[in-house]
Parts: structure tokens; C-alpha cells; sequence
């Protein structure tokens, strides 16, 4: 990891700084519901710019988060809820022995389900970077859908779709946001040193990446991993938020939910993964009102529950009209202050 | 397993396989001329099955007069939404398309839940077509032995408008180069839309098969199978129309054959398609009838 | 616009002040998603009870704020913190399914509130949990009826059970089931696993047919149960077959067809001979404004979570302490609700009987009535 110290060096510690204290400030004076919200924009940075890594940066484009996030959270989960509440939820069969012995605390388990969802990231990535482009896409997201169908399937170790309760909730801002801000200078870190140029090469160009001499399977590899150990990280934070978890959480929509983050936010640009989650994940909670009886001029129309949801995929198209390359295209939040170039270099 | 038991899951196996591929044609064709995945594809479909229903149940028309009203009314839709939400993009990247197809999909899916409600309806299937046919101790309803013939007959007329009309060579012209194509004055926008018209309207023949096979139409009917029929279409190779049918054929085949002789994998059914998906992938990367996609020529 | 607003505001204090207090009831529901069909039929209850009996007895409105959580643990947990948190709900109904409704009960359990789920019918739900309720039976009570029943009032011995995987209900169900099917003697000749969206059962009624068993039971929700009927009358497969709440409808019979003639199952209460005063007034009221002669079991069961907590917030002195609303639902003896006679226990169980129909000229036929 390197952090140049350059004239930004004092920008990128006053964001640092000033998000740390709107952390602060937010747990101490924000009411719960705007602190749950904040969880899930915290979680969601983290899986959005993991995400952006190996979709954006790297360019390949995959559809698997979902099982990974799953990996992550499941891993989490069984490592944090107790023996004695695990040995009660288990209703359609026994677990497996070994299952009832895990136990761990929450850094512990917060990294191994990163661990876990990063080493089979890397068994998949024989297989999967095989193929390119669009089979790609489908190839992961054939990798995702079968996870959720396994932990539907093997009531042994994931209590099936009664899923795991019980989870003791250690999620708070402090530990959502730190999180999400190591993630994000983590992965800035990686995206401007060597292994970043790398993977933006083969993004840009595949075969020329190769006449280079840059070991793009590698760089591919790296990308894959990385984005999977911070989306198992984000999948534990998740479990221990929501305290139960379900494998119908974790079907494709999730991705395409992130898909949606990362691309309205501008693919390739962590600023833009950041914005696209606060414009997703705060937007689809503020347009409720949507769902409610609306009171316009003296008339009250009727509640029509749904509609929050009609209209978030109407504004989501008119964006992508608008912005066609996202609100950031593939420029960082310090390229907004430069002369407008090319934004990618 | 005696052989007519045998017999008997191939045929429906063939019957549910049939109706995956007139599904995946439309994917098939759109990733042909645009390289886009239109994850919308499966609710137009849904809209199809939809349309057919109100044809019947609510105007009252006779099923085939519903059929081409379902078929006119999703062809329609199919070009409107390439109009509205693709033809814009046509310079952007394509993730911004496929963005957008996503948006298209959740709109008719939450559309048809606020304004239709999401209680599934029973899809009126006339008499004629629940009727059982005994072939030689198979048994098969007639709606179901009529997916396989008509997707036959499909096929025929896709192929023959494909490879023997000038709107077919202009759709074939343009899965190799959109540019070249507009320099030698065709209107590529026209194609396009045309090619979004010839997809929707298959999905609607598929939506309608569906419904009258396993009639229950709701709004979110057509998720899991534009899904699977995608994925047919990348196993068969996605931009050729034959594999497309293949891909279709072999996943629906999975599906009825492995639950019959691994009952036990029942709950693994839906992961089937995508199972296969990958293996095929692993040894082809790019599924079996599919040349590399930037020459495909259906 | 901002003037709008302001005036908007004042018109909404002028208005709460000149009025009784209004007091908030959060509904925390799968309107859109994949479970919007069951959903909307339930929140259908709910606001029909409410526009019947909008007040308490002090003169207190009572406003229903109601959360779309497209069936999602995420939105489930959004839309709760919401509702304990801006709204400042006294009680919530809802979530539909168990493993939503555990996580709003996850949530309000630490703030409080009291929830009362309207149809999740899982046997864990309510287990060590003070501010969990439910006017629905549980899984154990309703696989329990269907086994007892079947072997000694049907004589049927074998049984094929289809479970479900990916529906919690169906596990619930199957499992109790089999363990009291067991218990009674009956023998299970297989399990066969399905998964709900699925509509091709054609390798499933062919295995069913091959087992050979006297009756068939099928745990399951109606869109699956009717395709499985329709395939199995395809090949000819004519056994007994057995369901719980889950087909309870009428959009069971139209899916189904002249395939669900002969099917049996579980109920909460017979409409067409209602079981209480409520229950008369709320089907004729229901009838006069939706002109449907049948009643969706989840209507009456939304309507009923919703009675029930207006009952117990009428016995509070202060209808805004929801801890004694919560504890006023575990007092519920023989309320007279919309879907029979409800007693609810410490624990926050309901007691209340099961009635088993059996579907003949499309129309579901009250056959008997087990009492717990």
C-alpha cells in the first residue's frame, strides 16, 4: 500500500477526516432509522466499490456478488451466534457437528468470511476467466444463482430457507462506515499503483495487454479476489446488521442492484460507486412517500403501494439517457477540480 | 424405468425444452444485432401471456384472434422499448444498454403488479387444447404437443426471413457491422426496431404457450424463465438462431430428465440450466453452435 | 413549492389539533416482488378492518402506515426501524412470510413494539421472543390436524409428501406433518423436493405415481399445488390430496381448474357459515364492496391481526403504551374475530381451531372442524 504524498495528500485527509467525524456525528445524533439507513449506504460502499473493482476497473464483466455477499454473511453468521441459540434454530435437520463448535469474535469472523468468499474466488477464477465478455457475465451469474439454490439445498450447515436467526448484532456505524472507508482508500490504493494499471489495461485493450507482457489472467485474478474479500467482509456486516439471514436475500436481483449502483454512479470510478450507493440505496428509502396516499393541491389520490418501485425504474432509465456513461463517468471526485480531460489515464 | 415412462419425459422434456427456445430466439436475435443482453426480455413475455389473458377473459375474443392481438400488442411494446430506452444509447457503452434493459424489466414488472395486482389469474385455456392425446401410451395434452410444432414452424419462417429476404440480409448485415451498414443506405434504426418487433412477438407466442400449459399468469412469471431461456441461448451459442433452438432443447431436456431419474436433485432443478451452462462454457467457451461473437451470423 | 408546503403543514397541525388523537399502526407488507400476490390479499384485510373500525373506544383515530418490503429481509428491516422510529407506531402487523416477519420481530423485540403476524405459521417465530404474536395456527397444529385426520377419519395409511425447499411454510408444515403422521402410524413412502416459481411438475406427479401412496400431501402455496393438480390429472394420477392454509382460496380453484375437485384442506374458518357476529358483519360488508361471495382466508387473518390489536389497545388506559398493548394481545380469550374464535397465549401463540373443506363444484366445502 502507498500513499504519495502530494499536494492531494491534504485533500484526501480532510475527506478521511471529515467522514470519520460525520460517523460521529451521525451515531450520536441522527435517529435510528436515518442510522440504519446510513448502515446500509456504509455496506453497500464497501460492496459497490469492491464491485466496481472487477466490473469497472478490470472490466470484466461479472454477475456473481450475490454469492459471495451470501459466502460472506453465512461464514459470519455461523462463526457469531452462539452454540446454545444455533443448537435451538436448527429445525429441518440436525447441523453437522463441527457447525455447533465454531465461535469466534467479530473482526475474526468478519475476516474469514472475507477469507472464504476470496479463496473461492480464486478456485473460480480458472474456470471463469476462460471465457470472456458477455459469457463471462453469464457464467457468474449462473456461479451466483447456484450458491443461493446450494445454501436452499443443504439445511445441514445454512438451516435451508429458515436461514440463520439469532445473529448477535455487532454492526454499528463505527464498525459499517471505518469499514467502508478502509475499503475505499484500500482500493484507490490499488486502482493507481502497478496491479491498477494492469487491470485498466486489460480493460481497455485485452490483446494489447498481453503484447505488453502484462499477465492479464493475473491481474484478472487479483481483481476477482480483492472484490470478493471486501463483498464477503460487506456480507458479514450485513448478517450482523440484520441479525437473520435468508437465502431469498441473496438472489440475482441483489446484484443487478449493485450492477445499477455502479453504473449510474459512472463504472470505473469508486467516487461514482460511492454516489450511485447514496443515490440507490437513500433514494429508494426517501421515494416511500411514492407508496403513501398523496396529497396534491386540496385532493388526496390513493395509495397505490408499488409505486415506488415504478417510478425507480422510470428515473433509473432516464438517468442512463442522461448520463449515458453514469454521473461520473470513469472520473475520480479530485479529476472534477482538473481541466476536463480525458478522465481515464 | 420402463420405456414409455422413458418415452414420456423425453416428450415433455421436448414440449418444455420447445417453449425455452422460442424464448431464447428473441434474446438471440437482439444480442445478434445490438450485443445486448435484454434482461426485459423475459417480462415482455410476461406481457404477451397478459395480453392473451385479457383478450380472452376480458374482451372476449376467440383464442386465436387473442393470440395475434398477444403477439401485434408485445411486438409493439418491443419496438417502443427499443425506441425508448436503447435506441438512445446506441453510441454509449453497452453496460449503459443493459442498465437500461434492467430498468425496462423492472418497469413492466412493477407496472403490472400496481395497476393489475400481483394475485395470479387463470389463464382460460380453451377446451380444445386440455384435451389428452394417447400416442401409441403417451399421454400428452394437446397444448403441449403444439409447442413443439409450432416452434417448428417458427423456426422455418425466422430462418427463411433471415437468409432469404432483403430485410433477413440487411439483420444478418448488421450483426457484422452497424456502420458499413448505414453507409450503404439502410436505415439501421428500422432494422433494429424490426429485429426488437420479430423477438417480442415470439416471446408473446412463448408467454402464451406458457400459459396455456401452466396457466397462471402473474407479473413476475417471467423472470426465472428469461433467465433460463438466456441461458439456453449462451449454451447453444448466442447469436445463432439454430443454437439458440439447440440451447433451448437441451436445457428443458435437463430439467424434466435429470429430476426423472435423480429425484433425489429435486431441489437443485432451477440450478440445472446453469450447471450446464457452465460445463458447456468450460469446454466451449462459446457455446456449441456459437462462432466468437464479433462474426456472428446467426 | 416551499410556500405550498408550509401551508400544507399548517392545514395538517390545524387539522390534528381540532381532532382526537390520531395514533399510528405500522403494516409492514410485500406489496411488490415476488410475494406481492400474498401480500396485497393480506393488507386487503387489513385496511378493510380498519375502514370498519377506524377508532378506538376513547374517540382515538387510528392510522395505518403502511411499508412495501417487496419481500426482502433488507427493506423488512428498513421499513420497521421506520415505523418504530419517525412513525412512532404503537404496534406493527405483519411482515407475511416467517422469515420476514422474524426479522421485524428481531427489531421490534429490542424497541418493544408489539407485532402481530397475521399468517406466519412458523413453530420457531414466537419462541423466546416477549413482543412476538400471531392469530394464525402454527405448523405443528395444522400438520398435526391433516395427519390425524387423514388416518383416522380417512383410514389412509401412506402418504408421499412434496415439500417446498425454498418456502419456509413448506418446511414448517412438511416436517410436522410427517413427525405426527408418524406418531398416528402412517407410513411416508417419499419426500419429494420442489421449488416455489417452479411450474413444471410433470417428473414429479410421474414419481408420485409410481410410489403408489393412498393419499398425497402437498405443504405448499397455491400457484405450485394447482400445476401439480393439473399435471397429475393429465397422467392419470387420481389420489386423495392434501394441503394445508396455503391453497385456502379461491384463486387455488380458478388456477386449478376441474383438476381440484376432490382436494382437501385446512382452513382457518368456513365463510359461507360464518362463525361469529364479526365474522357475518365483516363478509357481508367485504361482499358489498368487492361483489366476491368467497373470502381469501389471508383477508380475514390481516383483518383479524388488525382487530385484535385494536381489542387490546381498547383495554389500555393509555392506548399508546405499547407495552401494555402487548401485554393486553397475550389476554386475548375467546375474541370473537372475523376468522373464528381466537385465544392467544403467553407466548403469543394463537389457540383457535381448524376446519378441513374439500373442494366440489369449484367451490370449497366445509367438511369438519378440529378443535385443539
Amino acid at each position: 500500500m502507498q500513499i504519495s504524498l502530494t499536494k492531494h495528500h491534504g485533500i484526501n485527509v480532510a475527506i478521511v477526516a471529515i467522514a470519520v467525524w460525520f460517523i460521529w456525528f451521525a451515531s450520536g445524533y441522527f435517529d435510528e432509522y436515518t442510522v440504519r439507513i446510513l448502515n446500509n449506504i456504509a455496506i453497500f460502499i464497501i460492496l459497490a466499490a469492491s464491485y466496481n473493482l472487477i466490473n469497472g476497473v478490470t472490466g470484466q464483466f461479472s454477475l456473481e456478488p450475490n454469492g459471495f455477499v451470501a459466502i460472506g454473511a453465512y461464514v459470519t453468521a455461523l462463526l457469531l451466534i452462539t452454540p446454545d441459540a444455533k443448537m435451538y434454530q436448527y429445525a429441518i435437520v440436525d447441523p453437522y457437528p463441527f457447525i455447533l463448535t465454531l465461535h469466534s469474535n467479530f473482526i475474526v469472523a468478519l475476516l474469514l468470511g472475507g477469507f472464504f468468499s476470496a479463496f473461492l474466488a480464486f478456485c473460480l477464477s480458472m474456470p471463469v476467466f476462460r471465457v470472456r465478455g458477455d459469457y463471462l457475465a453469464i457464467v457468474t451469474l449462473g456461479f451466483g444463482f447456484i450458491i443461493k439454490i446450494l445454501a436452499i439445498n443443504t439445511p445441514e450447515v445454512t438451516n435451508g430457507s429458515l436461514g440463520l436467526n439469532d445473529i448477535p448484532e455487532f454492526s454499528n456505524l463505527y464498525w459499517t462506515g471505518g469499514i467502508a472507508i478502509v475499503t475505499v482508500i484500500v482500493i484507490l490504493n490499488i486502482v493507481n499503483s502497478k496491479f491498477g494499471r494492469a487491470m485498466k489495461a486489460v480493460r481497455d485493450d485485452e490483446d494489447a495487454a498481453i503484447a505488453m507482457g502484462v499477465n492479464t489472467f493475473k491481474a484478472k485474478t487479483m481483481a476477482f479476489c480483492t472484490s470478493a474479500f471486501f463483498e464477503g467482509i460487506g456480507g458479514g456486516l450485513l448478517a450482523a446488521l440484520l441479525t437473520s439471514i435468508s437465502p431469498d436475500l441473496f438472489d440475482f436481483f441483489f446484484t443487478f442492484q449493485l450492477l445499477i449502483i455502479i453504473v449510474l454512479g459512472g463504472l470505473g470510478s469508486t467516487t461514482g460507486a460511492i454516489i450511485g450507493t447514496i443515490l440507490v440505496i437513500g433514494g429508494s428509502e426517501w421515494m416511500r412517500f411514492l407508496d403513501e396516499p398523496m396529497h396534491l393541491f386540496g385532493y388526496t389520490t390513493t395509495a397505490m403501494p408499488g409505486m415506488r418501485m415504478v417510478v425507480f425504474s422510470l428515473l433509473l432509465i432516464f438517468i442512463m439517457l442522461f448520463a449515458r456513461e453514469g454521473i461520473m463517468g470513469k472520473r475520480e471526485f479530485k479529476e472534477l477540480f482538473k481541466s476536463r480531460t480525458k478522465g481515464d489515464k | 424405468m420402463d420405456i414409455t415412462i422413458f418415452m414420456q419425459q423425453m416428450l415433455n422434456g421436448f414440449s418444455l425444452g420447445s417453449m425455452y427456445a422460442l424464448i431464447a430466439i428473441g434474446y438471440t436475435m437482439v444480442y445478434g444485432v445490438l450485443r445486448l443482453i435484454n434482461f426485459a426480455h423475459g417480462d415482455i413475455m410476461m406481457v404477451g401471456a397478459f395480453l392473451g389473458y385479457f383478450g380472452i377473459a376480458v374482451l372476449g375474443l376467440p383464442f386465436g384472434a387473442a393470440v395475434l392481438l398477444s403477439i401485434g400488442g408485445s411486438a409493439l411494446l418491443g419496438m417502443f422499448s427499443d425506441i425508448v430506452a436503447y435506441r438512445p444509447l446506441r453510441n454509449a457503452p453497452k453496460i449503459s444498454l443493459l442498465i437500461t434493459a434492467i430498468g425496462v424489466s423492472f418497469f413492466l414488472e412493477n407496472a403490472f403488479n400496481v395497476f393489475f395486482g400481483g394475485v395470479p389469474r387463470a389463464f382460460p385455456v380453451p377446451t380444445y387444447l386440455e384435451e389428452m392425446v394417447d400416442f401409441y401410451g403417451l399421454m400428452m395434452p394437446v397444448s403441449a404437443l403444439l409447442v413443439p410444432i409450432v416452434t417448428a414452424i417458427l423456426l422455418v419462417v425466422i430462418l427463411w426471413v433471415l437468409f432469404k429476404t432483403k430485410y433477413g440480409m440487411a439483420i444478418r448485415a448488421l450483426a457484422f457491422d452497424v456502420g458499413t451498414v448505414n453507409l450503404m443506405g439502410i436505415d439501421a434504426n428500422r432494422i433494429i426496431s424490426l429485429v426488437f418487433g420479430i423477438g417480442s412477438a415470439l416471446a408473446a407466442v412463448g408467454g402464451v404457450f406458457w400459459a396455456i400449459n401452466y396457466p397462471s399468469v402473474e407479473p413476475m412469471m417471467g423472470v426465472l424463465v428469461g433467465l433460463k431461456a438466456f441461458a439456453a441461448a449462451v449454451v447453444g451459442g448466442i447469436g445463432s438462431v439454430g443454437g439458440a433452438v439447440l440451447g433451448g432443447l437441451i436445457i428443458g431436456f435437463t430439467e424434466v430428465v435429470v429430476i426423472a431419474f435423480f429425484p433425489e436433485l429435486g431441489g437443485y432443478k432451477d440450478a440445472f440450466a446453469f450447471i450446464f451452462l457452465i460445463l458447456i462454457l468450460l469446454f466451449k467457451p462459446t457455446g456449441i453452435l456459437g462462432i466468437d461473437f464479433e462474426k456472428s451470423r446467426f | 413549492m416551499r410556500k405550498l408546503a408550509v401551508l400544507a403543514t399548517s392545514v395538517a397541525l390545524l387539522a390534528s389539533s381540532s381532532y382526537a388523537k390520531e395514533i399510528n399502526v405500522g403494516v409492514v407488507m410485500a406489496m411488490s416482488g415476488p410475494l406481492a400476490a400474498y401480500g396485497q390479499t393480506c393488507n386487503e384485510g387489513i385496511e378493510f378492518a380498519h375502514s370498519l373500525q377506524p377508532t378506538l373506544k376513547n374517540g382515538d383515530t387510528i392510522k395505518l402506515v403502511l411499508v412495501d418490503n417487496k419481500g426482502d429481509k433488507v427493506e423488512s428491516a428498513n421499513g420497521t426501524t421506520r415505523l418504530i422510529s419517525s412513525d412512532k407506531v404503537v404496534g406493527i402487523l405483519g411482515a407475511l412470510t416467517s422469515t420476514n416477519t422474524s426479522q421485524v420481530m428481531a427489531i421490534s423485540e429490542k424497541k418493544q413494539i408489539p407485532v402481530i403476524a397475521p399468517v406466519a405459521t412458523n413453530d420457531k417465530l414466537t419462541e423466546q421472543k416477549s413482543f412476538a404474536n400471531r392469530v394464525c395456527f402454527t405448523d405443528s397444529f395444522q400438520g398435526a390436524v391433516v395427519a390425524n385426520y387423514a388416518t383416522k377419519d380417512l383410514k389412509l395409511k401412506t402418504a408421499v409428501v412434496v415439500v417446498d425447499q425454498a418456502q419456509v411454510y413448506s418446511l414448517g408444515l412438511a416436517k410436522a406433518f410427517t413427525d405426527a403422521f408418524k406418531k398416528a402410524g402412517g407410513k411416508i413412502l417419499k419426500d419429494i423436493k420442489v421449488s416455489s416459481g417452479d411450474k413444471d411438475f410433470k417428473a414429479v406427479v410421474s414419481q408420485i405415481k409410481t410410489a403408489n401412496p393412498d393419499f398425497v400431501f402437498l405443504p405448499m402455496y397455491h400457484p405450485e399445488v394447482s400445476m401439480i393438480t393439473r399435471q397429475a390429472k393429465q397422467i392419470g394420477l387420481i389420489k386423495p390430496m392434501f394441503s394445508g392454509d396455503g391453497v385456502a382460496n379461491q384463486t387455488f380453484i380458478d388456477l386449478g381448474g376441474d383438476s381440484v375437485e376432490g382436494y382437501m384442506f385446512t382452513d382457518f374458518f368456513d365463510y359461507s357459515a360464518p362463525p361469529t357476529q364479526r365474522s357475518k358483519d365483516f363478509i357481508a360488508a367485504y361482499s358489498a364492496k368487492t361483489g366476491k361471495q368467497d373470502m381469501n382466508s389471508f383477508v380475514a387473518l390481516g383483518a383479524d391481526a388488525y382487530n385484535v390489536m385494536v381489542d387490546a389497545m381498547n383495554r389500555c388506559a393509555n392506548p399508546e403504551d405499547s407495552i401494555c398493548i402487548n401485554n393486553e394481545i397475550k389476554k386475548t380469550q375467546g375474541y370473537e374475530g372475523v376468522s373464528g374464535v381466537i385465544n392467544i397465549d403467553k407466548n403469543g401463540n394463537a389457540t383457535r381451531s381448524a376446519v378441513i373443506k374439500v373442494i366440489k363444484d369449484g367451490k370449497a366445502v366445509y367438511k369438519s372442524t378440529v378443535n385443539p
